[in-house]
């Protein structure tokens, strides 16, 4: 529990001393997810012009609908990841592209290189059926990069409800602590 | 954003290290090397029946990866080690070489098998990986990143003798409020970053307005600064830009701004030197910056009669050490004299400014900003406790001299040294300050510094506090006072910091202290923030309301909710210090 706590705080002490810690007002996980969805559409007829579609589907053995459907699921998945640790840098209009192909890249290597052949037995695409995964995959991660600034910005809140946010008010000059009273009694 | 990148730089250097990576490989083939060529792995994959538009078409996926990588490493490896920028393109050359070896070489040998699937373990995915070909994937990514890290450098700034874009035009947006004219509510204040000093000896320019974009959203700026709810803004209209030589001012960099500012606010605290100079004017040891500089303050009120508000020079100290003492800007010299000639020169600019202004608006208020130091001896060492002294007089020297406060002996030894004149000196202690004078008081986490055994100065933190420093101005000037400068490097802290900065406020103004404003800097993020722009990284600090995309920072959230549960109160919204002032 104390090392979950320590490695959950290293990670928001990481991404909040760097500035990429998105704050109360936004909302990165549904605006990632939302995105992860809508970039899955350039990408879906390139899976399908190049057969890397029905390839996948064959080498999961499930219908190419269930696939597709399977694939939107993990995308939104993906997406909301993405958002979530990219955070302030996925909302840039100049940089965000190129975050977007970097998190594609990286899910092509990880997922559709490294982990697809181990969940079926080492059963991998190949010829123009791989060069359509891979493809498809840079193609997802530009489009999750360019439309998550858009798609994000009428998620947030307003200043005027950001600004009442609890953290934001008074209390925060004493940090996160809780009231001395608790205090004691958690020490007795 | 994190990193403010220059776009051009990262694609011609990307474009011209995959061509140095594609020359190497063709000239392998040519002299009989076992050459990894991507190109012609790529061609073979798709276009195996035309040879042109395969080569020509994997040329350009080729070359666009480079400019990808490029970027990549723009925004994110640029500047992260203190190494030599060539050195910075090798070591991250690694990282798409390393890529390449396990995944894209091996990938690609799929991609040329003539099947829809296949079944592969790591030995036979990896077996297309011959010695002689990482060998050579290794070699020519590491040409890759050499060319890298030559051609890309100094995303952020400009050379000296040139002039970036002029800001942009003015867009019409009715139905917006009014300037509050003469209000004498107090001031929550922010401040748009317009530092612009040079680096690398006069050759390269800092400018902060330019690296934060704040040229180009100029405009939506000042309405996020509104919809917080701030009353003054501290803003920095580019002198080395406008000032071009005697009687020559190009004004097209600040009149849409100030044009916005007059009509809808939020009301200019205008801060007319801050860290730089024109080039033709050269540094900050040339003894006849004072007239030059008062014909431009002079200009200025002519031209914008109804600004009131002015900080004539800014953290005049601060820019004496760091361009004398600490050889980081301007002049990038390291001696007690040359600070001493500084801080003579500034506090001599900022008093001929603040008298051309006068000449031409009588009422003006001068809020003249300086960063609160303070030196703390680590012990009862001698050498210990005289660094420490030295340095508590030194920070007081610039303030002195337009204050009319006498000055320590020491640093009135220093400026005899330096050829300042006893007359010069009793000329400037025997003056009369502006009645409208308030001492702006900066504070941030490392301003309270402890001189080590050693004599070194070491940041202490928040130890005494912004109440207690304050109150050492307050009791050597007895002048009303503004917090004009916090903020905080951890953005996830900065909520907490602001409060207990506010609370530092009300706690001095209970004791009897007249004072006007409070001031969370800067309006966005800021670039370099911590190495004092002594580089050009691009590195972006989360140390603004809102950060460079121009979102709310969570401290941007806590300070419309501060304003919002004081603004009415009565002892802000009339304040009196400041009503005694504006009178």
């Amino acid at each position: 529990m104390r090392r979950t706590q320590g490695d959950h705080a290293l990670k928001a002490s990481f991404l909040s001393a760097h500035g990429y810690d998105p704050g109360p007002s936004q909302r990165p996980l549904l605006a990632g997810a939302i995105s992860g969805v809508l970039a899955t559409v350039p990408a879906i007829p390139i899976l399908i012009a190049l057969g890397s579609l029905r390839v996948e589907a064959m080498i999961l053995g499930q219908s190419t609908a269930l696939t597709l459907l399977v694939g939107c699921v993990a995308m939104a998945a993906a997406g909301a990841l993405y958002a979530r640790v990219f955070g302030r840098a996925a909302n840039n209009f100049r940089g965000g592209w190129l975050f977007g192909m970097a998190y594609g890249f990286a899910l092509w290597a990880g997922g559709a290189v490294l982990v697809l052949p181990i969940l079926s037995g080492g059963r991998t695409p190949a010829g123009v059926a791989a060069l359509g995964v891979a493809l498809s995959m840079l193609a997802w991660g530009l489009a999750i990069g360019l439309l998550l600034p858009f798609v994000h910005r009428p998620l947030h809140e307003s200043l005027e409800q950001g600004s009442r946010h609890a953290e934001v008010g008074p209390n925060a000059a004493a940090g996160k602590k809780r009231p001395i009273r608790q205090q004691r009694q958690d020490k007795r | 954003m994190i990193r403010v990148i220059s776009l051009r730089k990262a694609a011609i250097a990307g474009l011209s290290g995959a061509a140095a990576m594609e020359l190497y490989a063709f000239l392998g083939s040519q002299v009989g090397l076992s050459s990894v060529d991507f190109v012609r792995q790529l061609s073979s994959v798709a276009f195996d029946h035309s040879p042109f538009l395969t080569h020509a078409s994997a040329l350009a996926i080729h070359l666009s990866i480079g400019v990808c990588w490029a970027i990549f490493y723009a925004f994110f490896f640029w500047g992260r080690f203190r190494l030599q920028p060539v050195l910075q393109g090798l070591i991250f050359s690694l990282i798409p070489a390393v890529l390449a070896l396990v995944i894209v070489f091996p990938e690609l040998a799929l991609m040329r098998v003539h099947a829809d699937a296949i079944t592969v373990d790591p030995a036979s995915f990896l077996a297309p990986l011959t010695l002689a070909a990482a060998a050579s994937v290794l070699v020519g990514h590491a040409l890759f990143g050499l060319t890298l890290g030559v051609l890309y450098r100094r995303p952020v700034g400009y050379p000296s003798d040139e002039k970036p874009d002029r800001p942009a035009a003015r867009r019409n947006t009715p139905n917006r409020a009014k300037r509050q004219e003469g209000s004498a509510s107090f001031m929550f204040a922010t401040g748009i970053e317009c530092s612009y000093p040079t680096i690398d000896h006069g050759r390269w320019r800092r400018d902060e307005m330019q690296s934060t974009g704040h040229y180009d959203l100029w405009q939506r700026d000042f309405e996020l600064a509104r919809e917080i709810g701030i009353t003054h803004i501290r803003y920095g209209p580019p002198l080395h830009l406008i000032f071009e030589a005697p009687g020559r001012y190009d004004w097209d960099y600040c009149d849409p701004q100030m044009q916005e500012l007059r009509d809808h606010g939020p009301e200019p605290i205008i801060d007319l030197c801050h860290f730089g100079l024109p080039s033709w004017l050269g540094n900050f040891q040339n003894p006849d910056l004072a007239s030059p500089l008062a014909e431009y303050a002079g200009a200025f009120a002519e031209r914008y009669p109804w600004v009131r508000f002015y900080t004539p020079v800014n953290e005049m100290y601060v820019c004496a050490r760091m361009s004398a003492l600490d050889g980081l800007w301007n002049e990038q010299l390291h001696d007690e004299g040359a600070f001493a000639n500084a801080a003579w020169h500034l506090a001599s600019v900022s008093i001929r400014m603040s008298d051309a202004i006068l000449e031409r608006r009588a009422d003006a208020v001068f809020i003249n900003s300086e960063s609160s130091e303070f030196y703390q001896p680590c012990c009862p060492d001698p050498h210990v406790r005289q660094v420490a002294q030295a340095a508590n007089e030194r920070r007081f020297l610039p303030l002195d001299l337009i204050y009319a406060h006498p000055l320590a002996p020491r640093m009135h030894d220093l400026l005899l040294q330096q050829g300042v004149s006893q007359h010069e000196i009793d000329r400037l202690g025997s003056r009369e300050v502006p009645r409208r004078s308030i001492l702006g008081v900066d504070y941030y986490e490392w301003n309270e510094r402890l001189i080590d055994s050693h004599g070194q100065a070491l940041a202490l933190g928040e130890l005494f506090g912004w109440y207690v420093i304050a109150s050492q101005y307050w009791e050597r000037y007895r002048r009303p006072m503004m917090h004009t400068e916090t903020n905080k490097m951890d953005a996830a802290g900065a909520p907490q910091w602001l409060w207990r900065q506010w609370h530092n406020v009300q706690l001095l103004r209970q004791s009897g202290v007249p004072l006007v404003g409070f001031t969370w800097y800067s309006l966005t993020d800021q670039i370099d923030w911590s190495i004092a722009m002594s580089e050009a990284l691009g590195i972006v600090y989360p140390v603004g309301l809102f950060d460079l995309n121009r979102e709310p920072r969570t401290v941007g959230l806590a300070y419309k909710h501060l304003i919002e549960l004081y603004r009415d109160q009565p002892d802000y919204a009339e304040c009196g210090a400041l009503k005694e002032i504006m009178h």
